[in-house]
């Protein structure tokens, strides 16, 4: 598109587990959202 | 639900409910925001946007833009803003809020544990909330058998979850050395056992470092913290010895030989500013002129009154700081001298799942803290207030009413929080923080919540430009 650029590619990571780490949320990495 | 700003040269529109991030020109930032000041417009976009809506809200956009921009241009912005409509990245439905009931009745796990192994400290830090390491209470050491009861009580809490994490916290665990090398072999010997996978922290102010210390901790500990303010005198006004002393000039050379030895990375050196260094990017410049490349500095937590605590006269200046900051950021990236500044990592395809952005950090139930003495807290800020006592090693979880409470923190439960563009950024924030300012652990700290959206958009505008330097 010609005005915009979407920076990011990925509501899919809907389809949990708990694994990640724990103490910012959102600068945290998931394992499995690949 | 939108947010619109303007930082360091580029137009951004964050869609909240996707997460999408759209850099825009200015003239579909226009567009975007004649829709989003539009009334009508956002009520209608909760249910079908259909092809007469988008005939008319077009006719909207070009009554209100068409002495600034041409016909045909603007018809060519319109379309986009369609297609990303109907893309579902912006304006986006909330999805989320009906399974977030939901939540709180999943299965109880624990998987972090904050190990306070010392009560004490060899520094007397002026704004720590340990008060000298003592907690509000006595000094004291975690007996290695506490330890391993401590480890059991996870391993046993922690249902299917494989990865477990332990936090070495304190005080200053390194005055509990041996317990601390005794309770990671423990660990490892348990995690074979029962299947489990243990990530090893520890949390040092760094004055107990030396060569046998950091062997260990390079080959146990998957991420360390190293305290340190910054400059040598902000460094030092705030962070004596026991003795009055000065402690910059003992531990800097011990941390940058640990930050080496560690490969630059594993690591965060991590400070604290308060009102007194409020131009606290000289500090991060600081820590990087020093050669360390995993960096983080956070505002202080402290009681109003303090002399040094933050104040609402403050935030306007911290808020300019971290733009210098940003700034900074992209001009040593450019310079191939980069750094990490922990608050504006930001992984925008790799980030949590919705539901962690929902729930926060698990205090009172995922994680809690563990005193020397075995009791157990909803994290390591409330430790030493009795009203939030949850239980102990021994016995378990006996306040189950207020684990209960803390799972129903989220970002809906927080009222403060529905209009917040950050919400699935920060999570609901710091319940600690909240009680400690509101009385209310299903609060926010206003001040912070301030300081949080600046560093979302600080954060957003780095990928931007990452995004458009390649």
């Amino acid at each position: 598109m010609k005005h915009v650029k979407t920076l990011n590619e990925k509501k899919d990571t809907m389809k949990g587990c708990g694994e990640c780490q724990t103490c910012t949320v959102g600068n945290q990495k998931c394992e499995n959202n690949k | 639900m939108i947010h619109q700003y303007k930082n360091n040269g580029y137009d951004i529109i964050m869609d909240i409910n996707s997460g999408a991030v759209h850099v825009v020109d200015d003239i579909l930032y226009d567009a975007v925001k004649v829709l989003d000041e539009n009334e009508e417009f956002k009520e209608i976009i909760k249910g079908d946007f259909t092809d007469s809506y988008k005939e008319k809200f077009s006719d909207e956009i070009k009554n209100n833009l068409k002495d600034k921009y041409s016909h045909d241009d603007l018809c060519e912005a319109i379309g986009e803003i369609y297609n990303l409509i109907d893309d579902e990245t912006l304006f986006s439905k909330d999805l989320y809020e009906g399974i977030v009931e939901n939540l709180p009745s999943m299965q109880t796990v624990v998987k972090a544990l904050c190990l306070h192994v010392t009560h004490d400290c060899n520094l007397a830090c002026k704004y720590c909330f340990a008060e000298e390491g003592e907690y509000h209470g006595e000094r004291g050491l975690m007996s290695l058998e506490v330890g391993k009861k401590a480890l059991d009580f996870i391993i046993e809490n922690s249902g299917s979850r494989k990865n477990l994490e332990v936090d070495f916290f304190g005080g200053e665990p390194l005055m509990n050395w041996e317990v601390v090398k005794e309770l990671v072999k423990y660990g490892r010997q348990r995690e074979k056992e029962a299947n489990k996978n243990f990530r090893f922290t520890l949390t040092t102010n760094g004055m107990l470092l030396n060569d046998e210390v950091m062997e260990f901790l390079n080959k146990e500990m998957s991420n360390v913290v190293i305290s340190l303010d910054g400059r040598k005198e902000v460094n030092d006004r705030m962070r004596p010895r026991r003795g009055g002393q000065g402690s910059y000039d003992v531990i800097v050379p011990k941390f940058q030989k640990l930050a080496e030895s560690r490969n630059q990375t594993d690591y965060y050196i991590r400070g604290t500013f308060t009102r007194y260094n409020l131009d606290f990017s000289e500090d991060v410049k600081h820590f990087a002129d020093l050669g360390f490349k995993q960096i983080s500095i956070e505002p202080v937590v402290a009681p109003k009154e303090a002399d040094y605590a933050i104040r609402e006269e403050d935030v306007n200046k911290i808020l300019d700081e971290y733009d210098n900051l940003a700034k900074e950021f992209i001009k040593r990236r450019k310079e191939g001298k980069g750094f990490n500044f922990f608050h504006f990592m930001i992984d925008l395809d790799q980030g949590p799942c919705i539901y962690k952005r929902m729930s926060g950090c698990g205090a009172g139930s995922e994680y809690l803290a563990v005193t020397p003495w075995g009791d157990l807290y909803p994290c390591h800020q409330f430790v030493g207030n009795t009203d939030f006592l949850l239980g102990n090693v021994d016995e378990g979880i006996k306040r189950t009413d207020l684990v209960s409470k803390f799972k129903k923190c989220n970002v809906y439960s927080r009222s403060e929080c529905k209009d917040c563009f950050a919400k699935f950024y920060c999570s609901g924030g710091c319940a600690a923080n909240s009680f400690n300012f509101t009385g209310d652990i299903n609060s926010t700290y206003e001040i912070g919540c301030k300081m949080q959206r600046k560093r979302v958009e600080c954060s957003i505008m780095l990928k931007a430009d990452e995004a458009f330097s390649e």
